[in-house]
């Protein structure tokens, strides 16, 4: 004989409450399936359903309005040792607020007993009508509102659920939560529940304004947390000594800019990476819009001696665009200094300090901001060439990259 | 050195310092976080909204698990009531939040540094949550593991406050110069018998037993309650216990108060800043001295509660200057309110980032 899951036989209802009915018979069908209290952990939703944790014998963690079957599934998925039993309790009012609880836990089959104590009301504040209030209810109050009620019982079938039943009739409805109970992954077990208070106060009242008993199931594999090892993100080796050469002294502000798969935040990956492997700092950073396939693409390099702590780029000294999109981007912070580094179709403006080149002619439009940016870089010392073809050669997509750095040399400026 | 970004070392060292669950919901500036845990957490979960990922963790982490998420503004705002949930239950996690440009949705892929004030107030009645705030990449790397720890240590939901630029921006770092990251241990709790889940000793925090334990009943719960997690309206016992959820935090701000001073003898000037605005400080403190000028700097790592320790060394500045990307000043609010002071200088921005020679004006 199992211990008792109840620890008192004092319901803390309404006297006549449904309540008190529903949970006895969890208790007994609990009792009935083997668990011993300490295998149940009882989630606890705000509500008169959330007034049970005093009388179980189990474990209890009672939460928010709602939310209990969002936490039951943490606490499920969570839990190290196997025969345990999460039941959740909640109310019409908990459910319709928390519906997209009771959906997600259904999808994902997580092995949670869920039970909604459906007194059609919102009792605790009053006796509101809740999203579970039938049409013929709210007539019999003269509420006039034909919106009908949610069937959770068909919702968290539609939604993956292994069992979900309704239970209107009185008296004994055990049988129905052991067959919850052991359906493997998520049930969910609808009791109409009269409420003395503000409620259905008659049993044969309850058949009528509520909504049909049913039961519907699916053979489904429980959804399990599936914990695995996993190997670490970064190695912290230690740096290696720099192989190439760099010639800047002061610190160095590059702005890429392009279109939209323009290569433009790979060229200044391939950049910072090349500027490491001559020994210096770099930071690099992307902006992009939202819709990263369309409109303008920009990254900001900085290259220097001497280690960065600011990262803003507020006068790039060199702005490179391959496009119109990037030129447009980078307009604004143009100044009187800037080295501009822009393909040949974009000569009909005359920029001071810029050079121009058949970037996109000899690059493609994919490879053109890398080809202007490397041809610069290179032509004037900041890199050497061999350290940009390393990185691209080391990079899993770099054979377009290498062959863009390769004929960078020649395009003619 | 390698070319590394802050999403991917706090990322590492969550997992390094023992989190083994990360529930996650797409949002920009976070969407690193998400693809890296997709690839590093033993355990990740995409959670169908933030109210859900709140929830979830709360429930792992009542399992004995420490989850971990990362959200910004839109979602944070969602998680509000749960926070109030965990901190009440008494749970350990990790929230990881990336500040962007407001209100509202605002510009999504903008760093800023609105959210101070947000997370003062976020638990109703007052009480506090810690909130870390990475300035660099030692620090992505040290508070989060320092996160992880005060979590376990105090049973209490972590913050770890950070900004686009913090954790979208690559950076040549050298790894090897970061310490070694070790699982934080959960001591095994010294149970008086029989368990209650809210009965603490002298420090204030009460042993942690997971749900479904063998041996004792746990209780946990979000609404006023006494030792045993019971619901009590406003017993003696009831706010006892919610007085000491004020108290737990207090009486140990001096082991998790995190502080960079850069202090110059015969300096009267202080600059005050915090996370991504605290390089441009770096930076400005330099050209400062370089021009033959005496200054000293702060950056503030644990923000909440505000640790006495660094009140101390404010009174100890005539003239202060206060950095920071939002436009009411939110850290010069939290310290100072509403009070006019003299010689407080504060330096705001909104759109980019605050540069070094706007500290300097
Ligand atoms: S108000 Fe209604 S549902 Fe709540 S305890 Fe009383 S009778 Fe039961």
């Amino acid at each position: 004989m199992t211990q008792p899951i109840l620890s008192t036989n004092n319901m803390p209802f309404c006297p006549g409450c449904g309540h008190g009915v529903a949970i006895k018979n969890l208790a007994k069908a609990l009792e009935e399936a083997g668990y011993s209290p300490l295998d149940v952990i009882v989630v606890s939703d705000i509500g008169c359903a959330g007034l049970v944790d005093p009388i179980l014998a189990t474990h209890t963690i009672h939460g928010l309005h709602g939310r209990a079957p969002a936490l039951a599934l943490g606490v499920s998925l969570g839990l190290s040792s196997p025969g345990k039993k999460v039941v959740a309790i909640q109310g019409d009012g908990g459910a319709t607020i928390g519906l997209q609880h009771l959906l997600e836990a259904a999808r994902r089959n997580v092995d949670i007993t869920l039970i909604v104590l459906n007194n059609l009301l919102y009792g605790m504040t009053g006796g509101q009508m809740s999203g579970l209030s039938t049409v013929e209810f709210k007539a019999g109050k003269q509420i006039t509102d034909d919106t009908p009620p949610f069937d959770i019982v068909k919702l968290v079938h539609e939604a993956g659920a292994a069992y979900s039943s309704r239970i209107t009739s009185p008296g004994d409805f055990k049988a129905q939560f052991l067959e919850a109970l052991r359906a493997p992954g998520f049930s969910l077990v609808e009791v109409a529940c009269l409420c003395p208070s503000h409620g259905v106060k008659k049993l044969k009242d309850l058949s009528i304004v509520a909504l049909g008993d049913l039961k519907l199931a699916h053979e489904r594999e429980p959804g399990r947390a599936a914990f695995r090892p996993t190997e670490p993100l970064f190695a912290q080796d230690k740096p290696e000594r720099p192989s190439y050469r760099s010639n800047i002294k002061e610190r160095l502000g590059l702005l890429i800019a392009g279109s939209a798969g323009g290569g433009i935040q790979s060229a200044a990956r391939l950049i910072a990476n090349a500027g490491i492997l001559s020994g210096l700092h770099v930071t690099m950073k992307g902006e992009y819009p939202i819709t990263v396939g369309t409109g303008f693409s920009a990254a900001e390099v900085i290259l220097s001696r001497d280690k960065i702590h600011y990262t803003g780029l507020e006068h790039p000294d060199v702005v490179v665009a391959a496009t119109e999109d990037g030129l447009v981007k980078a307009r604004s912070r143009i100044h009187a200094h800037t080295i501009l580094v822009l393909d040949s179709k974009l000569k009909e403006e005359a920029f001071p300090n810029a050079v121009y080149g058949d970037f996109q002619k000899e690059a493609g439009k994919q490879g053109a901001a890398l080809s202007a940016a490397a041809r610069w870089l290179v032509q004037e010392g900041v890199l050497q060439v061999e350290a940009l073809l390393e990185v691209a050669r080391k990079h899993k997509h770099g054979e377009a990259m290498v062959e863009v750095l390769e004929k960078c040399k020649s395009v003619e400026v | 050195m390698q070319l590394i970004d802050g999403s991917r070392i706090i990322t590492e060292a969550c997992v390094r310092a023992g989190a083994d669950v990360y529930v996650g919901y797409p949002i920009t500036p976070s969407n690193w976080f998400y693809a890296y845990a997709q690839k590093r957490f033993p355990l990740f979960l995409a959670g169908p909204d933030e109210i859900s990922v709140l929830q979830w963790m709360a429930g792992f982490s009542a399992a004995g698990r420490l989850p971990v998420t990362a959200t910004s503004f839109p979602g944070l705002a969602l998680m509000v009531e749960s926070l109030n949930m965990a901190h009440m239950m008494e749970l350990p996690m990790l929230i990881i939040v990336t500040q962007r440009l407001g209100p509202s949705t605002g510009s999504a892929t903008t760093g800023a540094q609105g959210d101070l004030l947000l997370l003062r107030g976020a638990l109703s009645g007052g009480y506090q949550i810690p909130v870390f705030c990475p300035s660099n990449f030692e620090d992505c790397w040290n508070l989060t593991y320092e996160g992880i720890k005060t979590a376990i240590r105090y049973r209490t939901p972590v913050v770890l406050l950070t900004s686009k630029e913090m954790v979208m921006t690559y950076r040549s770092f050298d790894l090897s110069s970061l310490p070694e990251v070790k699982k934080v241990e959960r001591e095994t709790p010294k149970v008086e018998l029989p368990y209650q889940s809210y009965r603490a000793g002298a420090d204030g925090v009460p042993p942690f037993v997971p749900l479904g334990d063998a041996t004792h009943q746990v209780r946990l719960n979000a609404s006023t309650h006494g030792n045993l997690g019971l619901i009590q309206k406003t017993s003696d016992e009831a706010m006892a216990n919610t007085r000491r959820l004020q108290d737990k935090l207090e009486q140990h701000i001096p082991d998790f108060t995190f502080y960079e001073l850069d202090e110059e003898p015969g300096a009267d000037e202080l600059i005050v800043s915090y996370g991504i605005s605290a390089d441009a400080a770096r930076d400005a403190l330099a050209e400062l001295r370089r021009r033959g000028r005496k200054g000293s700097l702060l950056v503030i790592k644990t923000l909440l509660p505000v640790p006495p320790a660094v009140l101390d060394i404010l009174e100890q500045y005539e003239k202060q200057v206060f950095v920071e990307e939002n436009l009411p000043g939110l850290l010069k609010e939290l310290i100072y309110g509403h009070a006019r002071r003299k010689n407080i200088r504060s330096v705001n921005k909104i759109g980019s980032m605050i540069t070094p020679s706007e500290i300097l004006m």
